[in-house]
């Protein structure tokens, strides 16, 4: 099978992840790129600008058509529409109901990188930020994805919106079981630690370096 | 020792793992394929791995990091991956705590009388949810006192897991509407949010 | 905890990369130290503005804060003609600087922390190996380590039986000696240089010497980070914290021949900076 897109690719990146994990969940073939982010920083290096002037990873460039998508949310969205076309379940679109929802996740999600995602960086990496400030944001965060989560199990709901994952859930997955690299850990949040299993648990899944995978024997 | 709340029966599902302060004690919570919860020191004896971690084999909990297995009835292990062939000596066990369950609460307790059982829960409510407060459990009361929910009856369960931090349980009157669950719910961020200011 | 000890080793305290990104303040046993200059010219102080003593050797700017340092151990493989040397930058671990050691010396996690990459289930056995302190320069060694991998390294086309050889030539130092895929007679080299930040926080340097010529840079990098924070979520989750020498406190089994000896050479040489010794 011929590759679906190139990904610019960065393996402790969570955004990365987040392509990474939807394309083994579909089973979408893909030519990943090793951009060396840290120790080299060449995801700011004059080749990576050029593809991508804000200097930030992922990068994917889509086989047909040459695309250069720069957001992950973009990126989930294209590869769901590629996979299943507008009836696809992880991206209802133009569903009355879920399509906001979706939306409503997927800004959530991107809102990690800046809490979850830097804490995160800084802890393991040093990186020249405010951690403490990062982790604080990264605190109300789990506390406001905790409350959603909460509510869609009141109503009888697992994922972040609907009766079938979205892209939403991948959109807010890595940073968040991601978030004890950052020191915050996932001990008070148990409607959190549900639906982290949820993900884990379906068929296709893959796992990063920070999130095992269940060891269901095989 | 006293019993404490440790979350809900609903959130520990078979085959699920989850750590749980007692006392100042670190332990791990977790339920055997078959249905046995179990409370233990949430500490590997082999290198100290924190339990909360492993994951569920069948009636075992499985460490992490080397995969070493512990039995739900007692705690001694029954593997060791590195010596497949090896039956390990049964003094290599975990120290167990006492766990029980009732109205849809896990409670834990260090030791203690084994027929003491935990508190009864007022009848008629439902567990909601439990949270963490980065406060004391007698600010917490005060603040939820001074704060009533009116659309439901609420009861509040207290474990105090460090000096400066509560896990609160939440049970509801079970006759409550699935609206009024979701704003118990955004009661209890409120009264976080006050307690924590 | 001895301190005396620790502050007369050479540490890791930068490395290109990280000059690069100019100056920074970092810790080293428990104290602040500024590092700044260039790779070629590194200016490392202490608080009170002390200039400290620098070498570069295995592509990193070491230091040491003792008033009689113990010279710094050598590894002959990276001056060998062909290898590739390769830095792989920082990492921190809130954990002992001496688990993070004794990690790097465990295979029987492999197929638990890093599977389907260097181990997987039922592959688990650990055959015996032999373990010896070697006299003439006081080193740990492990040699005959055995071990099952999916994928061994980049380079590496499907799984095979690796040979492991490990050398502890410092506390916080371990080097280890594998298969290497492409060029069977020979070994890769792979170690980690660990900065002991304090007794429960350390910033760990990884850097490997190959026979490789053809995987990218990029490439070899983030193998080695992907199993190295792969360990990190496992080291920031130990209890104790520092790593405890009194053998009751632990149960080693015959796979942990290693660990046994790293915990003796240490206890016998006192280096006891990041050590649980109050027990003993
Ligand atoms: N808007 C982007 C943000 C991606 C992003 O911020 N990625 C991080 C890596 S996970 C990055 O490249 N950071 C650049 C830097 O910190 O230098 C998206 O969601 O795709
Ligand atoms: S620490 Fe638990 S199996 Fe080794
Ligand atoms: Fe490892």
């Amino acid at each position: 099978m011929s590759a679906a897109f190139t990904l610019y690719d960065y393996v402790l990146s969570g955004n990365c992840y987040k392509i990474r994990l939807f394309a083994s969940l579909l089973a979408m073939p893909y030519q990943s790129v090793a951009i060396d982010f840290y120790p080299g920083y060449e995801h700011r290096s004059e080749r990576m600008l050029s593809l991508n002037p804000a200097g930030t990873l992922p990068v994917m460039v889509t086989s047909a058509g040459g695309q250069v998508l720069t957001e992950t949310n973009a990126m989930l969205a294209w590869m769901a529409l590629h996979d299943g076309g507008a009836q696809t379940p992880w991206f209802p679109a133009v569903d009355p109901a879920l399509g906001p929802q979706v939306q409503q996740g997927l800004a959530f999600g991107a809102g990690l990188t800046d809490s979850i995602g830097l804490a995160r960086l800084h802890a393991m990496l040093d990186w020249p930020v405010d951690g403490e400030a990062a982790k604080r944001a990264g605190l109300k965060h789990l506390r406001a994805l905790e409350l959603h989560l909460t509510d869609r199990q009141i109503d009888g709901g697992l994922w972040w919106a609907g009766a079938h994952p979205t892209i939403a859930d991948l959109a807010c997955f890595p940073y968040v079981a991601l978030s004890p690299d950052a020191g915050l850990e996932h001990d008070g949040f148990p409607a959190i630690r549900r639906w982290l299993y949820a993900v884990r648990s379906l068929p296709g899944f893959a796992t990063m370096p920070g999130i095992h995978p269940l060891h269901e024997l095989r | 020792m006293t019993w404490r709340p440790v979350g809900l029966t609903r959130d520990v599902p078979a085959g699920r793992v989850m750590r749980a302060w007692v006392d100042g004690q670190d332990a791990v919570v977790w339920r055997s394929t078959r249905g046995v919860l179990s409370a233990w020191d949430n500490r590997c004896p082999h290198r100290g791995m924190a339990l909360s971690h492993g994951f569920v084999r069948g009636e075992d909990l499985a460490c992490l990091y080397h995969g070493w297995h512990y039995g739900a009835e007692g705690g001694v292990c029954s593997l060791i991956p590195s010596h497949p062939d090896l039956t390990p000596p049964d003094t290599i066990k975990t120290r167990a705590f006492q766990s029980a369950e009732s109205d849809g609460v896990i409670w834990v307790r260090l030791e203690g009388s084994p027929d003491l059982a935990p508190p009864a829960i007022a009848p008629g409510l439902d567990p909601l949810r439990s949270f963490e407060i980065r406060a004391r459990e007698g600010d917490i009361a005060h603040g939820a006192a001074a704060k009533p929910f009116e659309p439901a009856i609420l009861s509040l369960l207290f474990n105090p897991i460090a000096h400066d931090r509560t896990l609160v349980t939440v049970l509801i009157d079970a006759q409550a509407t699935s609206d009024q669950r979701k704003l118990a719910s955004r009661w209890c961020e409120d009264v976080r949010r006050e307690v924590e200011a | 905890m001895s301190l005396a000890y620790a502050r007369n080793d050479w540490y890791v305290i930068a490395d290109r990369n990280s000059l690069e990104q100019g100056p920074r303040r970092t810790r080293l046993l428990g104290d602040e130290i500024h590092v700044s200059g260039s790779y070629a010219h590194p200016v490392i102080k202490d608080a009170s503005g002390r200039m400290l003593p620098t070498q570069i050797k295995f592509d990193h700017v070491w230091t040491t804060v003792g008033d009689r340092p113990r010279p710094l151990f050598d590894i002959p493989e990276g001056n060998e003609p062909g290898r590739r040397l390769v830095p792989c930058g920082m990492v921190r671990v809130k954990c002992s600087p001496l688990r993070a050691v004794e990690n790097f010396l465990d295979i029987a996690h492999f197929p638990f922390v890093h599977t389907d990459v260097l181990g997987a289930e039922p592959y688990t056995e650990v055959e015996p190996y032999k373990v010896e302190i070697r006299e003439q320069n006081d080193e740990v060694w492990a040699t005959k380590v055995k071990f099952f991998q999916p994928l061994a390294a980049k380079s590496a086309a499907g799984g095979i039986t690796t040979d492991y050889e490990y050398r502890v030539p410092a506390p916080t130092t371990a080097v280890l000696y594998k298969t290497c895929p492409p060029k069977p007679e020979a070994q890769d080299v792979i170690t980690i240089f660990v900065q002991p930040r304090s007794e429960t926080e350390c910033d760990v340097w990884p850097w490997m010497a190959l026979y490789d010529d053809d995987t990218p840079y990029a490439d070899l990098v983030q193998f080695q980070q992907m199993i190295f924070l792969q360990d990190r979520s496992i080291l920031e989750n130990q209890r104790p914290i520092k790593l405890p020498l009194d053998p009751r406190m632990e149960i080693p089994t015959r796979s942990d021949l290693t660990s046994v000896a790293y915990r003796r050479w240490l206890k016998k040489r006192g280096a006891f900076y990041g050590a649980l010794a109050e027990t003993l």
